[in-house]
């Protein structure tokens, strides 16, 4: 035991002392330094069917226990026999605001009669917003839009209960041209029919 | 000296080396090794005189073959180092009018001659399937190397290698952290739905994240680099969602309500700062990642959103409409002592911290075109960094300060580009669809 300990320790050293460390090469750089070997590992392998499996279901877009979906075949119906009657879909902004015209509230004050004759249907009032600045920010003005047609609607007597908003920003554009003809179809509330109330 | 002679002197030289080399190493904690215990090391002045001149290097072609990957282990080590500004690079064919022998040490004074005052060597090879790549940083005046690596790995890393390598030589030489393990988030319609993606800083390696196939939007790094937060239509209602970068599991985070965007999370980890409506106007809101604790923080009568927190956690900048457009403004972290940033231009929205936290880059409205603007929050000195059409937008500045990536159509759809602070070097990082809202990592993420 003791005799080992004296060949791994005591007798290098003497060598050391004796021949001194082994010359490097002359041919390679000086490599007399802390040369650390670094040990990249491979990055977990994810396939897009592991992405695939972990990814949440999408979820139906109407939740509210209260209403009943249409078909999109009936929606389309509904929607088309409303505006045969005066209904406007779409109201229109000026460019980063969310202030209702007076031609605007002409056009709601028409749809707040319809809707109220016609007590059964739930609506949504989508917010939109043109191209032009962040997403994000369009996002929040699409929200304003959205938000301005409901609370206006509700003061001309369209139950709250029935009106739900959604902003979707810039992110639904029905014209897609970089021109202003085609941003001013885009700053716009689009209000639909999308289900039934099954209370009453 | 009999072979096991030998053997043993080797062993002891060895030990008494690495003792050496531990008694040198500074203590953990401290971060850039900014002076080198060395003898021969490189000159202070080359550290310290970075920012204001390049370091000129020499970077003869790797020695060695590696097949592709080795290939694309050596352009990408000569990419990161171009593409960091630090550096004034003479490759081979700079380098091809010297008279060189070989010898390294030989070859110093060759070397010297064109300007240069370090040298780069690399050495790669396969072991097996292994690929096996070292590399030599020496310094031109004393002929020392300075620093020396060795890195192993599967070919598939060899860009990994590379990053690991070029940072490394930035924070010797540089004293600084270098950028090139950091990721950029970003959004990505190619493929149809608009998806989060996130990429290398160099644009290398895009993947995407999510598959909800519905809209999803801002993307927020986590400060450890773990996770994003996100905005997505998928479940109905813009909500707030977290993906693990890791494992790919996705959850819900802040989803009440009929409106939660545009997170950004708090540098504990622990909060998100967001967008939310309430009786209809759009206000700035914190929340646990679990979506509790809810609390408001902003309440104007314009639209306030777009927040992001400051790298040391004490302010959150923000996008309001309280006078009119769209401005920058700044709150303490509880939602105290709002006031105005941007004070110029008429349209200023989603600002980005510098991770030193005295500059604010925002997109700026200036003669009917959106450009990125930076602003010095203490001074308010404001520059604008881009120019000409294309509507630059969503700027997000990279973990070392030095650049920006953004939006912008100017090759007609909207891409991402990476400028200078200094408005230049404008690189396009990607092409496939529309790509949009970049947010750079905070930090390099530990893999």
């Amino acid at each position: 035991m003791s005799r080992k300990w004296m060949i791994w320790t005591v007798v290098p050293a003497l060598l050391v002392l004796l021949y001194g460390c082994p010359k490097k090469k002359p041919a390679t750089p000086p490599a007399d330094l802390n040369v650390e070997t670094t040990t990249v590992p491979a990055p977990p392998v994810k396939g897009p069917e592991v992405v695939q499996h972990v990814e949440e279901p999408a979820a139906p877009q109407v939740k509210d226990q209260t209403e009943d979906p249409l078909t999109s075949q009936d929606m389309q119906i509904v929607n088309s026999e409303l505006q045969r009657r005066g209904f406007s879909p779409d109201v229109y902004f000026d460019y980063d605001e969310s202030n209702l015209s007076d031609d605007t509230r002409e056009k709601l004050s028409r749809n707040a009669d319809l809707l109220k004759s016609q007590p059964q249907f739930q609506i949504t009032i989508e917010g939109h917003a043109d191209s032009r600045g962040t997403s994000e920010y369009n996002l929040a003005l699409g929200e304003r839009r959205a938000n301005a047609v409901k609370d206006y609607m509700k003061s001309l007597g369209v139950a709250d209960t029935r009106m739900r908003t959604i902003s979707y920003g810039k992110e639904r554009p029905v014209c897609t041209e970089e021109v202003e003809s085609c941003w001013s179809q885009n700053r716009r509330a689009h209000t639909v029919i999308t289900g039934r109330s099954n209370v009453g | 000296m009999r072979p096991r002679a030998a053997i043993l002197t080797v062993l002891a030289c060895l030990l008494l080396a690495g003792l050496a080399l531990l008694a040198q190493q500074p203590p953990a904690a401290q971060a850039p090794p900014a002076a080198p215990q060395q003898p021969g090391q490189v000159t202070l002045e080359l550290n310290r005189g970075a920012q204001a001149r390049k370091i000129k290097i020499a970077f003869p072609a790797f020695r060695g073959q590696a097949g592709s990957p080795g290939q694309e282990l050596e352009q990408t080590v000569r990419h990161d180092l171009d593409y960091s500004g630090y550096f004034e690079i003479q490759g081979p064919d700079a380098l091809s009018g010297l008279a060189l022998s070989g010898d390294v040490q030989k070859d110093l004074a060759a070397y010297r001659s064109t300007g240069n005052e370090v040298l780069l060597l690399g050495d790669m090879r396969m072991e097996g399937d292994k690929l096996v790549f070292e590399g030599r940083v020496l310094d031109l005046g004393s002929g020392q190397a300075v620093l020396a690596k060795r890195y192993s790995g599967p070919t598939t890393v060899s860009r990994r290698m590379a990053h690991t390598f070029a940072d490394e030589v930035i924070r010797f030489l540089v004293g600084k952290p270098g950028i090139a393990l950091s990721e950029i988030a970003f959004t990505s319609d190619r493929g149809g739905a608009k998806e989060i993606w996130v990429m290398d800083y160099d644009g290398a390696n895009q993947r995407r994240i999510t598959s909800h196939r519905s809209t999803s939007m801002s993307p927020a790094w986590s400060p450890n680099g773990e996770s994003l937060a996100y905005t997505s239509f998928f479940n109905g209602p813009p909500g707030i969602y977290i993906a693990e970068i890791g494992s790919g599991r996705k959850r819900p985070a802040v989803t009440s309500g009929s409106f939660n965007t545009s997170p950004s999370f708090a540098p504990d980890g622990r909060h998100l700062t967001f967008a939310r409506s309430m009786e209809g106007n759009v206000e700035i809101f914190t929340a646990d990642l679990e979506g509790g604790n809810l609390r408001r923080l902003t309440n104007s009568s314009g639209i306030d959103t777009n927040p992001a927190w400051s790298p040391k956690g004490s302010e959150i900048a923000f996008t309001s409409s309280r006078a009119g457009n769209p401005e920058i403004y700044l709150m303490d972290s509880e939602g105290t002592n709002q006031r105005r940033i941007s004070l110029e231009g008429t349209y200023n929205d989603g600002a980005a911290w510098s991770p030193e936290g005295d500059l604010l880059a925002y997109t700026s409205r200036r003669d009917g075109q959106f450009q990125i603007a930076v602003t010095n929050v203490v001074t308010l000195e404001t520059r604008v960094i881009t120019s000409g059409p294309g509507e630059s937008q969503s700027p997000t500045v990279s973990p070392d300060g030095r650049k920006i990536a953004f939006t912008s159509r100017r090759d007609g759809k909207n891409q991402i580009y990476v400028v200078d602070l200094d408005g230049g070097n404008v690189r396009q990082l990607t092409t496939e669809g529309s790509n949009d809202l970049a947010d750079w990592s905070r930090s390099v993420p530990q893999k």
